[in-house]
Order: C-alpha cells, then sequence, then structure tokens
C-alpha cells in the first residue's frame, strides 16, 4: 500500500510539474474565462447608438404627425423630426450636426425608408428596434382610423398559451442542452486522463526506466499508484475547469442570459458528487484498459494504433449515452446508464433529470465497480508480462498468450 | 550457501536461451557472468531477481526465494533507464522509497554517494540534461542507494569513459570490502580479471566454463614471453622458430607453446649478452580464454 501511495505522490508531482501541464491548464482556464466574457467583449466593439442624434424626415407627412411619439420610447437616440431635403440631410451628417438620419418617402403606394448614415460598414444595418417601432406607428394609426371598439381591438391581437406534454409517466426535467455540454465535458475528461495512463506507462518503456522500476516495486503498485495518481491530477484539473467555468458565467454573464441557459436549480451537492463518482469510475474504466494497451507498446509511435479499440470503446460508450440523451425515457438510454462503457457519460444526467433513482444509481455503480475489478486484474496480468518486451507492438493474439501465461 | 541457482532454464518461443545452467556463491566478492551479445547473461539475471519466470530449476537466497520481499538486493540492468523531465534528487529520492527507506535516511543516503560518484551538482536537474555516462551514474545510485545485501550489474562499464570507469571500479572494491555479493556481467575482460574471484562463461545459454578464476588461468599453460630488451633480437626468436605476436620499441611479446622454448630463449640472450630489461613468461588472459572457449 505504501508503494502505491508513493508512486502515485511521484506521478503527481511529476505531472503537476510538467511545463506542458501547466501551459495547457493555463490556456484552457483562459479560454473559458475568455469565453464567458464574449457577451461582454461583442458588446464593447459593438456601435452604442445610446445618445445618438437621429433626424427623421417625413416631407409627405406619411406618419400624419405622430413621429414626435418616437421620442418618449426608449430607444436611446436625441430625435428630431423635420422637413428637409436629402442635400440638407446629408450637410448636417457631413458637419456632424446629426449622427443618422431617416428619411421617409411614399413612391407609388409604396412606402420608403431610406436609414442614411457616415459610411456603411460590413456589419452596418438598420436597428431592429427602430423598424419594429416604426412598423407598429405606423400600424397603430391605420388601426385608429378604423374606430374600433376595445373588444374588437383585443379579438384581432392574438393572445395564446403555448405548452407541451407527454404520455409518458416518467418526466425529464431540466435543459437537454446543458446536459449534453457536460457530458461531452464528461467524456474528454475521462478520455484524455485515462490516455495519460498509457502514454506514461510507454514513456517508462521507451526510457527503460522500467527495469529498474520493476526490481523497486510490484507489477500491480506500479498500475494502481499510476492510475490513482493521475486520476487524481485529472480530477484536480476538471474541478478547477468545471469551478472557474460556473464562478466565470455567474460573474460575466448576463443573469438573464444564465438563467436562459442553465437551471442552477438542477446542480445540486448530490449531483456533484454522483457527477465525481462516476467521472473516477468511468476514469478507472478506460485508464486500466489504457493501461493494458499502453504496457504491449514499446515506442512512443506505436501507442496511436495499440490504443486505438480502447478509443473506439469510449466514443461507443459515449454515443450511446449522448444520443440515447435525446429521448431520455427510452430503455436505451437505460441501458446507456447501466452498461458499463456508457455509464459514466449517462447515469449523472439521469439523476440530474430526476429519470434514475437510488436503485438505479447503486446498481449501475455495483456494475461498473466489477467491471474496474475485472479489468483490473487483466489489465495488471498483462502489464506483468508484457512491459519487459521491448521492440514491436504485442498483436492480440500474443496478448491473449501472455493472459494465459502464468 | 547464499546463492544457488540449480538446474535453471528458460525458452522464448521455441528458442531456449538458458540452457541448464548451475553456479553457486558463497562468499561476499565479485561473481563474473561472461558471453558475447545474446550469450543468455541478461536472462540469467533477469530470473535471478525474479523479473522473469524460469522454465526450470531453483534459484535460492539463503535458502530462500529470490524475491523483493525476501532479499535485499540491488539492481542495475543493462538497458540504461532514466525519467528524463525529473530531477536528479526527486527521481533518487522515488526509488529509495520503494525500496523501504526513510526521507531523512534516503537524503544522506543521496548525498553521500552523489559526492562518492561526483554528481553532487546535477542533484537539482532534471537527468536529460546530464551526459550518458553521468545519467548511468545516476542509475548506478538507484541500484546500491539502500544498501543491499546482493548486488546485480548488468555490463557496468559499458559507455563509461576510463576516469568514470575508474571511479565505479572503486564503489564496486568498496562495496566488496563491505561484505556484499556482487554479480556483474561484462564484456571487458580486464575488469572481470581486476575483479572477480570466480566467473561462468555462457555461450547460446549453455555453460562453456566456470570455476574460481586464479584455478581456470591456473590450468592453462603459459602461451607467451614479453621481452623487454635495448636492441633488435628478431634474429635469435628466428632461430627459435617461434612467432612473434606483437613488437613495439622492442618490448616483444612472442607466442610459445611449453616453457621449455622460452627458458631456451633466454639462455640464448644471456650467452649472446643481449642486455635484458624485462623477461617475463605468461599464461594466458581470460580474454585468450573466452576466445578460446567461445570460439570452439
Amino acid at each position: 500500500m505504501s508503494d502505491i501511495l508513493t508512486i502515485m505522490k511521484f506521478t503527481i508531482k511529476d505531472m503537476v510539474k510538467r511545463k506542458s501541464f501547466i501551459i495547457s491548464t493555463i490556456i484552457i482556464l483562459v479560454l473559458i474565462i475568455g469565453g464567458f466574457n464574449v457577451p461582454n467583449i461583442v458588446k464593447l466593439f459593438n456601435d452604442d447608438n445610446s445618445g445618438n442624434k437621429l433626424l427623421i424626415v417625413d416631407n409627405n407627412d406619411i406618419f400624419e404627425g405622430n413621429l414626435k411619439e418616437l421620442k418618449g420610447e426608449e430607444l436611446g437616440y436625441n430625435i428630431s423630426v423635420v422637413k428637409a431635403s436629402f442635400d440638407d440631410v446629408k450637410k448636417k451628417i457631413e458637419n456632424k450636426d446629426i449622427d443618422e438620419a431617416i428619411i421617409i418617402e411614399k413612391e407609388n403606394n409604396n412606402i420608403n425608408i431610406r436609414y442614411i448614415v457616415p459610411s456603411i460598414g460590413m456589419m452596418s444595418e438598420m436597428p431592429n428596434d427602430l423598424i419594429d417601432s416604426l412598423s407598429s406607428l405606423y400600424s397603430n394609426i391605420q388601426i385608429s382610423k378604423l374606430n374600433l371598439t376595445k373588444e374588437e381591438l383585443e379579438a384581432i391581437t392574438p393572445n395564446f398559451t403555448y405548452s407541451m406534454e407527454q404520455t409518458s409517466d416518467e418526466e425529464a426535467t431540466g435543459n437537454i442542452l446543458v446536459m449534453m455540454l457536460m457530458s461531452i465535458v464528461l467524456f474528454y475528461a475521462i478520455y484524455f486522463c485515462a490516455y495519460q495512463v498509457s502514454s506514461s506507462i510507454t514513456i517508462e518503456k521507451t526510457s527503460k526506466i522500467i527495469e529498474t522500476l520493476v526490481t523497486s516495486t510490484s507489477p500491480k503498485n506500479i498500475v494502481l499508484g499510476k492510475t490513482l495518481g493521475i486520476g487524481i491530477v485529472g480530477l484536480g484539473q476538471m474541478i478547477l475547469i468545471v469551478g472557474t467555468a460556473i464562478i466565470s458565467a455567474l460573474l460575466f454573464l448576463d443573469s438573464n442570459l444564465l438563467s436562459m441557459v442553465l437551471d442552477m436549480s438542477n446542480i445540486t451537492i448530490s449531483l456533484g458528487i454522483i457527477t465525481i463518482i462516476y467521472f473516477i469510475l468511468g476514469y478507472f474504466t478506460y485508464a486500466l484498459l489504457y493501461a493494458l494497451t499502453g504496457s504491449t507498446v514499446s515506442k512512443p509511435e506505436d501507442i496511436q494504433s495499440a490504443n486505438t479499440p480502447i478509443a473506439i470503446l469510449v466514443v461507443v460508450g459515449f454515443y450511446l449515452s449522448y444520443f440515447t440523451m435525446m429521448n431520455p425515457a427510452s430503455n436505451l438510454n437505460l441501458f446507456a446508464s447501466l452498461f458499463p462503457l456508457s455509464a459514466p457519460f449517462c447515469m449523472p444526467f439521469r439523476v440530474m433529470m430526476g429519470l434514475a433513482n437510488g436503485i438505479d444509481v447503486a446498481i449501475s455503480i455495483g456494475i461498473l465497480v466489477v467491471t474496474i475489478l475485472i479489468i483490473a486484474k487483466v489489465a495488471i496480468k498483462i502489464y506483468s508480462n508484457a512491459i519487459l518486451n521491448y521492440g514491436t507492438k504485442l498483436s492480440f493474439k500474443d496478448i491473449i498468450s501472455m493472459y494465459k501465461d502464468k | 550457501m547464499s546463492l544457488v541457482l540449480k538446474n535453471v532454464s528458460k525458452t522464448f518461443g521455441r528458442k531456449l536461451v538458458v540452457d541448464n545452467i548451475s553456479f553457486t556463491v558463497d562468499r561476499p566478492g565479485v561473481y563474473g557472468l561472461l558471453g558475447t551479445n545474446g550469450a543468455g547473461k541478461t536472462t540469467t539475471i533477469r530470473m535471478l531477481l525474479g523479473i522473469i519466470k524460469k522454465d526450470k530449476g531453483d534459484i535460492t537466497w539463503k535458502g530462500s526465494v529470490v524475491d523483493r520481499k525476501n532479499v535485499n538486493f540491488g539492481y542495475l540492468p543493462e538497458e540504461r533507464g532514466i525519467y528524463p523531465k525529473t530531477k536528479v534528487i526527486d527521481q533518487l529520492m522515488y526509488f529509495a522509497e520503494l525500496k523501504g527507506m526513510k526521507k531523512e535516511e534516503a537524503l544522506k543516503a543521496i548525498n553521500k554517494w552523489a559526492k562518492e560518484l561526483k554528481v553532487e551538482e546535477y542533484l537539482d536537474m532534471p537527468a536529460e540534461k546530464l551526459s550518458k555516462g553521468n545519467q548511468q551514474k545516476v542509475q548506478f545510485m538507484t541500484a546500491i542507494i539502500h544498501d543491499p545485501e546482493l548486488v546485480v550489474l548488468d555490463e557496468p562499464f559499458s559507455g563509461l569513459d576510463p576516469v568514470n570507469t575508474e571511479i565505479l571500479k572503486n564503489i564496486i572494491i568498496g562495496l566488496v570490502k563491505k561484505g556484499k555479493y556482487v554479480i556483474m556481467s561484462a564484456h571487458q575482460m580486464p575488469t572481470i580479471e581486476e575483479f572477480c574471484s570466480d566467473i561462468l562463461i555462457l555461450d547460446k545459454g549453455k555453460t562453456i566454463l566456470q570455476g574460481n578464476l586464479k584455478e581456470i588461468k591456473d590450468s592453462y599453460p603459459a602461451n607467451r614471453v614479453e621481452i623487454d630488451v635495448k636492441e633488435n633480437i628478431d634474429s635469435y626468436i628466428k632461430e627459435f622458430n617461434l612467432e612473434i605476436e606483437n613488437v613495439t620499441n622492442n618490448n616483444y611479446v612472442i607466442k610459445i607453446t611449453e616453457e621449455e622454448m622460452a627458458h631456451k630463449l633466454l639462455e640464448k640472450l644471456i650467452k649472446e649478452k643481449v642486455k635484458v630489461d624485462k623477461f617475463e613468461i605468461k599464461k594466458p588472459t581470460l580474454n585468450d580464454i573466452f576466445i578460446e572457449k567461445v570460439g570452439e
């Protein structure tokens, strides 16, 4: 046990001291903080119209003198309504007496609205709030001419209530998009941490340190110590990333926008604990598989091909969970939450949606633990026999015979 | 008896790489394992330490099976390895702790051996910044840091310059003086001759010669004469039909098949009043014996 702790501590220290680890973590955190600031940054660069002097020209009196009502609206413009020619308007803009202008004209039965600005940029367009206000004002003028009663006016104004209901008894709550996003985060966290185990083992073979190591402690201690160490670093990194994301969202996102995207009532401490448990179990499942493949190669260039079968399993597990999440009450999603390769990506979200109870979680964890024990037994056995194999990558047949070898 | 290997064999696939070898190390000292590349030395060492499983035979240390729990051993593998990005002191501490040492005890031992091996200044550097020789010395430290009673060194001098070879030699001599058992494989015959009391020569997995080195050498008749003279003596040598193996600045190495021929040559040189500075009848070197045995 003390050897497992020694290897675990050495692995943690070795990983967190690496420049590549520090730099990549900082980059991820900066990207997250930057990402949550995108709306603020966009706002910073967008033209702010507040206080702009807007001249509205209605020479034909199409709005029948009602344009002054726009002043009362919170459009943020300093509006004045006049009668003037295009040349007058142009001169006023060039002299910076006004910032922009709207010229309203009637041609046959069409009303033309010309939005005049000093220069048209690539992203320039007439502000939607101005368009809406002008349309609404014109409609009101025309409706008022019909002399409708209040009841008649209400009758032609739609006032619908929309809702969606299901026939199934199981009711899913929570935002599916957020769950999918979190499922992706969990997938990447598990995948990249587990992958590290494989490369860490191969590096020990490449640098030939393995022979010194196996005479200092048992292969079982090496596999478990290394897996634990990398897992702890990965979990720490995931907590740091998710924590930064939550804090950034609370600090930098508009609270209305945040509540639209994320229903915070779904994020509870127990869900956090369940997610961490599934991260740990998912990580162990895949990390031990990667330990197995990592021990079968001795050259860094062979890692990729040796790890392909495991990468396929991770992707299958993830997509089984991801696609069935679209219909979380389906039997396939239930299967995905129990199947050990997909359960880590699926069960936390069934819990979040209120579709899984304590028994479901206990069964799923039980299946995962048994799977991990079986994988650990096989992985340690093959690792013990394969670590001193230098040279070509072991074939599947070699691996099987190594497992059978006493 | 301390270390006993009895009828040990190992097969990889269909290839028999170690064939029924046996040897015993019953007193402190250096036991030499010799052989060409692929003779089975490293496989024997790996079986001895339990890194790979033997197919047949027994390996015991003081009556118990050799493994990490029963024997305090240190091992320098032939495949040199080190964590390239990790500081030297960190990796030394790591291996010391894995070998059951307490932190303070380990630190004391690291400083002591670093001083003796002249790598003190590199302790805080990542291992990849060290020269190959210094990396090898660091790895040697991992083999002896925990004061093992059995030290197994697989080709310890390969790749070392003469200065570092000398440093390592002195440390191995020091280990023997402290009563340690050292098993060493090497290619350099002069080194083996210098250190080893007993040897075993392997060829294609089979033992072709083993025993006390002095007794082995004594069992061979003299095969050379080295003569240091002030003048050219080619004509006298030719007179006795002897073959010159090497001659440099009137230092002759002459092949002989029996000692009597050397005595006759010396008599002739004295009679002719040749000034002889050195006249030595030589037994075959270990290198001669090795080549003779392996070349058979």
